[in-house]
Parts: C-alpha cells; structure tokens; sequence
C-alpha cells in the first residue's frame, strides 16, 4: 500500500505513546471505522473525553491518516501481514498492530459494502407493483374485451443520491408472458453461472 | 345492435346507387386507404372528372363509407345486423352485399386503426438482458458482485424507447415470483367470471 506522506505522519504519531495512551488510540480507532460508516460523521465524532488532552489539530491529522488507511486497506483487500508490515514501517508496535487490525477486522465488511455503493451504475430496480384490468371500450373502439396488466417498475437511481422513480408500461397478457420467460432465462443462466 | 345512419349520412350515400358497382368497389378501397393514410383531395377531383359529377359529391360518397365502415367496426357489429343496418338505405341488393364485403374484410383492420387513437401508456416491446459480473471499482477492488443488466423496450403510439435497468439476483427471483402470480391472477374463478360475462 502507498501511502502519502501526510499520511504516515498522522500514522506516526498513533503510534507515539507520549501523545495517545493505548487506551485513546484505541478510541480514536474506533470512532475511525465509525465516522465512515455513519451517513451525518461530522466534527462532533471527535468530541470525546478520552480526546480532551490531545492537540486538537494533530487530533484531526491523526483521524485522517487513520480513516486514510483504513479505506486504502478495504479498497485493496489488505490481508493481515500487508497491514502489519504498513503499520511496522510508521513505528506501530506489536500491541497497537493488533488492537487495529481487530477493529479493522470487525468493521471490513461494512467497509466494503460501503465502498461497493459507491460509482455509477444504471438505475437499479428494487421492487415492481401490477395491476390488472380488463379492457371494455373506449371512444373509438368497443367490445374491446382483453385483459390488461399495468407493470410499475419502482428504481432507484444512484446517480442521483438514491432517489427513486417509477417505470411504468402496459402490457398484454403474452407480453407479460414473454417478459417472464425472458427474465427466467436470465434467472437460469445466474444459477448456472454460480455453479461453475 | 344496428347502426343508426343519420339523414346526412344516408343522403351522401344515396350517391352509391347512381354509380356502377366497379366504381362502389374503387369508391371503398379509397375509403380504406384514406382510413390509413389519411385523406387527399386530389383523389375526389379525378375521380368527379371521370364520372363526371361535383368533386364534393365523390368527397361525400368516400366519406360516407369511411364513416359506414369506422361505426360499424367500432361497434363490432355483426354481419347481420350489418345488413338489417344498411337494409334502410334502400339499395339493390348487390350493392348490399358489396358493403357487407367491404366491412368484413376491413373490420379487422379498421379496428386496429381506431385502437390507434385510444389514450395508452406505454407498452410493453422487448426485453434483452445481460449478466454481469462487477470485479473492480475505483473505490473496492477485488469485489464479486452479480448483476442483471436489462434493457428494456417500451413502445407508445408507434415511438420506441429503451431503458437501461439493473438488479441483483436475489430482487430479480422476486420480480419473477411477482410477475407469476400477477399471470396466474387471470386463470382465478373471479377474473375468468367476468371475462365471461363482459362480452
């Protein structure tokens, strides 16, 4: 893993017992992981006791540097010698090694998802709603008698911070046929797939 | 159900009987053509020349069978209450019969012109989809993530359009469960009571 310098600095100075006792660096470590996680992390994650007597700016320095690495480590899968050996090269010690990497073992797969949200992809569909009725007539056509189903797609669109929308269309019986059939053999070709 | 031809309609048709029943027969598939492709004056002008009467009268004879033939095919009438409809015409019965012609060898489609017209949504045209996997991100590498990439293909009034979805495996089985049951809807004893009594 490359890591700026800044970064090691920040790391450095984790692992300097003078400025963070085991028991703040293992705060600040978890409130790393959290503010990531959370949706609304705003300065107040650093509004601990455990953090009173730390230099506020160096405290900053340190929580990007830590927040920094662990983000660098999900993105690239970090096994555990990788992390230790990083964390080697910015003086951690054997203790402080292992106390982050249990954390970080603890919150990786919420990381992940985390990081697998993030990116462009094509509006994804969540949920679908039908309605069916039966066609009668209308103004310019009587005895019109078929049946009709109305499909309501319900998306999501990533692009645009999540927000969702309705794809709507009609269809006739043998279409929703063939639109099922289709999706089946989509259905199939994945079991298939997951087998190999 | 019979037609009710309204005193107008039948003067324009009372042209019909005056004409040879060839130009009845050319008067109905320019009827029919105008129904597709919309009227052309020029038509009438040529065609009053040759027969040598007003063009307005020719304009109301290929009128009045466009109208004959979109009320009855809106009205799906059948063929016997076609002839009983027309029976107030008082027309040879020939010509009788050559309208009964014309109406059943276009209902079919003049219905589906007149459907043209009816308010809709858009329809379902064609599904093409895709499986994928994602491997990589900027921001996750080493990720297996399925996906189900569908383009969807809808058509409104003769414009296509296409949308591109996405869905994982698991929603996708639910879409499929959805979809069926919404299918097999249509074979309960409540819908098939009132298929059979809405004729």
């Amino acid at each position: 893993m490359e890591l700026s310098e800044s970064v090691q600095n920040g790391l450095q100075s984790l692992a300097d017992p003078v400025i963070f006792d085991l028991k703040t660096f293992s705060v600040l470590i978890d409130v790393a992981f959290r503010s990531l996680l959370s949706a609304h992390a705003d300065s107040s994650v650093l509004d601990q006791t455990e953090f009173k007597r730390v230099d506020q700016t160096l405290l900053k320095h340190c929580h990007t540097a830590a927040t920094t690495f662990i983000l660098e480590g999900v993105k690239q899968n970090a096994d555990k010698s990788t992390i230790s050996s990083c964390l080697e090269d910015v003086r951690f010690d054997a203790e402080r090694t292992e106390l982050f990497y249990a954390t970080y073992q603890k919150y990786k797969s919420d990381v992940e998802t985390l990081l697998s949200s993030i990116g462009r992809c094509p509006p994804h569909i969540n949920d679908l709603s039908w309605r069916l009725e039966y066609r009668i007539k209308n103004g310019h056509v009587h005895k019109v008698n078929e049946p009709s189903y109305l499909i309501s797609l319900n998306v999501e669109k990533a692009s645009n911070g999540g927000s969702l929308e309705d794809v709507n269309f009609s269809c006739t019986m043998e279409q929703l046929q063939d639109l099922v059939g289709k999706m089946k053999d989509a259905a199939k070709s994945l079991e298939k797939a997951t087998q190999l | 159900m019979l037609l009710v031809l309204s005193d107008e309609h039948k003067e324009h048709l009372g042209f019909l009987p005056e004409v040879e029943s060839v130009v009845v027969g050319e008067f109905g598939r320019i009827a029919v053509e105008f129904l597709r492709r919309g009227t052309n004056p020029k038509i009438y002008e040529g065609a009053a020349r040759k027969l040598n009467v007003d063009a307005e009268t020719v304009q109301h004879g290929v009128e009045g069978l466009m109208y004959l033939l979109t009320e009855s095919s809106k009205l799906m009438i059948s063929e016997v209450d076609f002839q009983d409809s027309v029976l107030v015409l008082g027309f040879e019965e020939e010509l009788n019969q050559l309208l009964l012609e014309l109406y059943l060898e276009h209902r079919k489609e003049v219905r589906s012109i007149l459907t043209e017209l009816t308010p809709s949504l858009p329809h379902y045209h064609n599904l093409e989809w895709r499986l994928d996997v994602q491997v990589a991100s900027r921001s996750l590498r080493q990720q297996v993530k399925p996906t189900v990439s569908m383009k969807l293909h809808l058509e409104n009034r003769g414009v296509k359009s296409a949308k591109v979805l996405q869905t994982d495996p698991a929603t996708l089985m639910h879409l499929i469960q959805e979809l069926e049951k919404a299918l097999a809807e249509l074979k309960t004893t409540h819908c098939r009571r009132i298929l059979r009594n809405i004729k």
